[in-house]
């Protein structure tokens, strides 16, 4: 039997012989077993998102769920009031709405809606959002200032949290300045802090979205008058309304300023200056207390209180008669015959002339090959310098700069504070200009012409000065060669900086005698004489341009000469020294009136002063110098 | 073979939800809309049956109550008292329907007088909440009804709609805290914000206290808050007090007055004018109206610092007493608001003129500013041959709003 082999049964295929039933709970347990690793796989996803979200990160979850409820919204400090030198209000503040926009609940989409609303620029609104991206979210965008009753009504329908939550109000203090411009370029304005700003020095503990002083006095005191910002902590519901009131961090408001300003001769000085272009400057030479200061044509600061809008700012700017000008320090132009004091002294000084010196006018000299006409074509025959002062004579003039040469002249002149800031407290100071040898090596890198001097002689050529300049130069002169630093904040316990020269008191004396003679004997002031007051004074009147510019000039340009007038009372001791520039007002003795105007309110302000004072009751409702009550609440 | 889902369908179910949900959150906070999806939802499936269970209920809740009530009469009276209640059923009935018939004849009168384009909206509900101010009404965004639209009636406005669903809209009574609109008194002018208070009650703020207004006085709306359209009636005062800064006043709103069952939904609004105040009727004695601006004028002119001191002025006249002074009032500002220098300027000006110098320019003359003021310019009374206009007219000055005029 061998080689037969029986065949045996074979063993079955493990996968064939398995029972299909058997397999299918394999193939089940398999799938179940993976599916539930998914499920669980899932589950372990979502418990850790939520072990994430309810315990590593619930403080932060919980912070900003009560960042929902609890509010921070600033208290605006009002700024310090601006007063007097009596204690009048100049500048008050006035309570009204502020409308921010807290960027917490911002939604950019609500801009353009909230801009319509406003009437404000939607693109204008989007940039100031996008200004503020870098700072932290609790700071809030200032969104308009003092807003109007209509403005307050579309903010009070749409801030629920079905509209704009985003919008929030804020009563606030907002300035009130004079109206119609009075005292503006004085007083300056406040407006918000912008980019270029903030990123100075002089601002540099501001925050953006702050108010701040622009210019004049609210800048340069902007310290002093800015308080410091408080905070109110509250809870809103869902549809942000107060519901109650967590803690209240108050403002400090700023400092009231007291100024040198007498507000009866500031607002004399402006009645005077309506419908004129120019400035009037006022002082008083013994201490150097800036009385009043004006410039005009100016602008209402009113309007910038908030945000000027766009073309009232273009306007501004782009107004040939310049308004935001601050003429009164800012504006440099030849002085004219009122250099001729200054002239005088140095001559005095210098003695190249004395009080007998004589010289024939016949209407005009030469010099150098050149003719220089006097003021006066007939001529003023023979002059001396009392003469000369009270007439205002050119050749005389002439003749004294041409004997000084034009060093001396500058060294008097500088004496006398020209050709530099006199450091009133107020932005953008100009310095005008103080012709030299050296100057003109300097700046135009040629020698001088002796030919160039006969035109200082009579404050005209290169010579410039601001109306300050003039005011305390010649405030400096009748005091007997004491400068006193103009300044507008009465602070007794600071002293005032002072310059002193030696200056000859016989000297000084025969050049105000000149000023008194220019309005009180029949000199070129003469119109201008106050019955009763020893009112001194120079006029003067500038060529704008020289005579060859002038032979082809722009018809539609202006160049009628500037009229000058510096006068001081009384002759003996001055108290007051005024300044007066009219633009294109042709002679001196157009702007003669506005400084006799100034001067005779100060006269009977004094007068008022000295009389008996009535009984206190009476005296409360008459004195101008008892500080109101009835002003508006701060 | 059997599918995966239908054999391990609760398995399938589950993450059928959970992926759903996923999904779902994701598309919310994807889409950020203002409105959950799932109560779009569920109050876009709820409002049609809400809005028939409605509208059944309305019409015979009524006569089902009376049915009930008639249920227990006595049977020896039984037919008599059947009788009776069915005519007093009836009589209901007609009643209810004419009442309906009468505001909603009103309610379409009222919209053919509006220019502004609006829809009819019927309340199908209120909100949630103990105290909630706002209702459900019919009219959704299939019908253009939009977030933040007023609600009006003929007596006055409502309120406005706070969320737009396909078929229903969620409005917010004008009673709610929070809510506001600009009005203005149809008397004197007066500017103000109306804003609803905690406790329902409505007031106009940012009046100034010495801007007059009068008890009774109607409120309009001025348009200003950009919701309502210029014109409506809001209400009427109900009281006045000064406070701080501002006055108080208290308004009693006509719109909600005589419950609330239609509205006017404004689609499109069109601004108006308030009308003219109606003259009370002539009390038998002629007398003729003021004559336009002339006596506010004259008290605006007359300085409220003159008056106060006046006398003694008057009386002791020393030449130090007409030094000018800011105790003066200046000329009254757009905004009332002046500085010392304002009213100091003003008092130097009138010296200047007084004394016939234009200061800074008149040679020769001097000017003296210790010599007091003339007074400031009266206005001239009104020409005689130009007469107010006489005849008052009769009018009622009762709950019902004047009407509205052609806007």
């Amino acid at each position: 039997m061998a080689g037969r082999t029986i065949p045996q049964e074979r063993p079955p295929d493990s996968t064939e012989s398995r029972p299909l039933v058997r397999d299918d709970i394999k193939f089940a347990q398999s799938k179940i077993a993976a599916f539930q690793y998914v499920t669980v796989a899932i589950f372990v996803f979502l418990i850790t998102g939520y072990w994430d979200l309810q315990v590593l990160k619930e403080e932060i979850f919980k912070a900003k769920a009560q960042q929902n409820q609890i509010k921070s919204l600033p208290v605006p400090a009002p700024r310090g009031r601006i007063l007097d030198r009596d204690g009048r209000v100049i500048v008050d503040n006035h309570s009204s709405y502020r409308l921010i926009l807290s960027r917490e609940s911002l939604r950019e989409e609500h801009i353009a809606p909230i801009a319509m609303g406003l009437n404000l620029d939607a693109d204008e609104l989007m940039r100031k959002v996008d200004r503020f991206r870098k700072q932290p979210t609790y700071f809030t965008i200032p969104l308009k200032e003092d807003l109007t009753p209509d403005e307050l009504t579309f903010v009070e329908a749409h801030r629920g949290d079905d509209a704009f939550p985003e919008m929030e109000l804020i009563r606030s203090q907002h300035r009130l300045y004079p109206r119609d411009g009075v005292a503006a370029h004085l007083l300056g304005y406040t407006g918000e802090i912008n980019d270029a700003e903030l990123n100075s020095q002089e601002f540099a503990k501001h925050n953006p979205g702050e108010i701040i002083g622009k210019m004049g006095i609210e800048r340069f005191y902007n310290d002093v008058l800015s308080g410091i910002d408080g905070q109110r902590q509250v809870r809103v519901d869902n549809r942000m309304n107060t519901r109650e009131v967590l803690g209240i961090k108050e403002a400090q408001p700023g400092r009231d300023l007291r100024l040198t300003i007498d507000l009866d001769l500031q607002v004399v000085a402006e009645l005077a200056m309506e419908g004129k272009s120019g400035a009037v400057v006022a002082l008083d030479p013994r201490n150097g207390e800036v009385l009043a200061l004006v410039s005009t044509p100016a602008y209402d600061p009113n309007h910038f209180v908030g945000r000027i809008n766009a073309r009232e700012w273009r306007a501004l700017n782009e107004n040939p008669n310049l308004p935001l000008l601050n003429r009164a320090i800012q504006a440099q132009l030849a002085p004219g015959s009122t250099f001729k004091p200054i002239m005088a002294l140095a001559g005095l000084e210098e003695g190249v002339i004395d009080e007998t010196t004589t010289v024939f006018c016949p209407g005009s000299a030469t010099y150098y090959g050149r003719t220089f006409k006097c003021h006066k074509k007939g001529g003023h025959g023979t002059v001396n310098l009392h003469r000369a002062l009270a007439q205002s004579c050119d050749v005389f003039f002439y003749m004294v700069g041409n004997r000084l040469g034009i060093d001396k002249i500058a060294k008097y002149a500088e004496m006398a504070g020209l050709g530099k800031e006199t450091g009133i407290d107020l932005p953008h100071e100009k310095a005008g200009v103080v012709p030299s040898s050296a100057w003109k090596v300097r700046r135009y890198r040629e020698k001088w012409y002796a030919g160039e001097t006969i035109s200082v002689s009579i404050g005209q050529g290169a010579l410039t000065v601001t109306p300050i300049q003039l005011a305390h130069a010649i405030g400096g002169i009748v005091t007997g060669g004491v400068w006193m630093r103009p300044h507008l904040v009465k602070d007794e316990k600071q002293t005032v900086p002072a310059r002193k020269a030696e200056l000859n008191l016989e000297n000084v004396n025969r050049v105000m005698y000149g000023m008194y003679a220019v309005v009180n004997e029949g000199g070129t002031g003469a119109g201008s004489r106050i019955p009763g007051v020893e009112f001194s004074g120079k006029t003067g009147s500038a060529q704008r341009a020289s005579n060859e510019f002038m032979k082809k000039k722009d018809p539609s340009a202006d160049y009628r000469d500037d009229g000058w007038f510096v006068g001081f009372a009384p002759r003996s001791q001055p108290e007051i020294v005024v300044a007066a520039l009219f633009e294109h007002g042709e002679h001196g003795d157009l702007a003669a009136p506005i400084v006799r105007d100034v001067i005779k309110a100060w006269h009977d302000k004094k007068i008022r002063l000295e009389r008996p004072r009535p009984a206190p009751s009476l005296a409360k409702a008459l004195s101008p110098l008892q500080p109101l009550s009835g002003s508006p609440a701060r | 073979m059997e599918s995966f889902p239908s054999r391990y369908r609760n398995l399938s179910v589950l993450l059928l939800l959970l992926v759903a949900q996923l999904l779902l959150l994701a598309y919310q906070v994807k889409t950020s809309q203002d409105v959950r999806l799932i109560r779009l939802w569920a109050v876009t499936a709820v409002t049609p049956v809400a809005r028939a269970i409605e509208w059944v209920r309305s019409g015979v809740a009524g006569a089902w109550e009376n049915v009930f009530v008639l249920g227990d009469v006595r049977a020896e009276n039984k037919q008599l008292k059947r009788e009776l209640a069915e005519l007093r059923l009836k009589n209901q009935l007609l009643a209810a329907e004419l009442q309906t018939a009468d505001r909603t004849k009103a309610l379409i009168e009222f919209r053919s007088q509006v220019p502004s384009k609006t829809i009819a909206a019927r309340i199908i509900g209120t909100g949630t909440g103990a105290n909630a101010r706002t209702v459900f009404v019919d009219r959704g965004s299939v019908e253009g009804v939009k977030r933040g639209m007023a609600a009006i009636t003929d007596k006055g406005i409502v309120g406005k709609v706070v969320a737009a669903y396909p078929t229903a809209s969620l409005v917010q009574l004008i009673t709610e805290q929070g809510s506001a609109a600009g009005v203005i008194s149809q008397k004197n002018r007066v500017r103000g914000t109306l804003k609803a208070q905690g406790s329902g009650t409505l007031i106009v703020d940012y009046i100034r206290n010495e801007e007059k207004v009068e008890i009774g006085e109607w409120f309009y709306t001025s348009g200003t808050d950009r919701i309502y359209p210029r014109g409506l009636p809001v209400g009427r005062v109900k009281s006045t007090r000064e406070g701080r800064g501002s006055k108080e006043v208290i308004i009693e709103p006509s719109g909600l007055q005589g419950g609330l069952e239609e509205m006017l939904i404004v689609l499109d609004g069109v601004h108006g004018s308030v009308p003219e105040p109606e003259t009370p009727p002539s009390p038998g004695i002629a007398i003729l109206p003021a004559p336009p601006e002339a006596a506010p004028a004259a008290q605006t002119a007359q300085p409220v610092g003159a008056q106060q001191a006046g006398g003694t002025q008057q009386s002791a006249a020393p030449p130090a007493s007409a030094a000018p002074s800011p105790s003066q009032p200046a000329q009254a500002s757009s905004n009332g608001l002046a500085t010392d220098a304002d009213r100091l300027r003003e008092r130097y000006r009138r010296v200047g003129e007084s004394q016939g110098i234009v200061l800074g320019t008149t040679k020769l003359r001097v000017p003296d500013f210790n010599k007091a003021p003339a007074d400031p310019p009266r206005p001239a009374p009104p020409k005689p041959e130009a007469p107010p206009p006489a005849s008052p007219k009769p009018g009622a000055a009762d709950q019902t709003p004047p009407a509205v005029p052609k806007q």
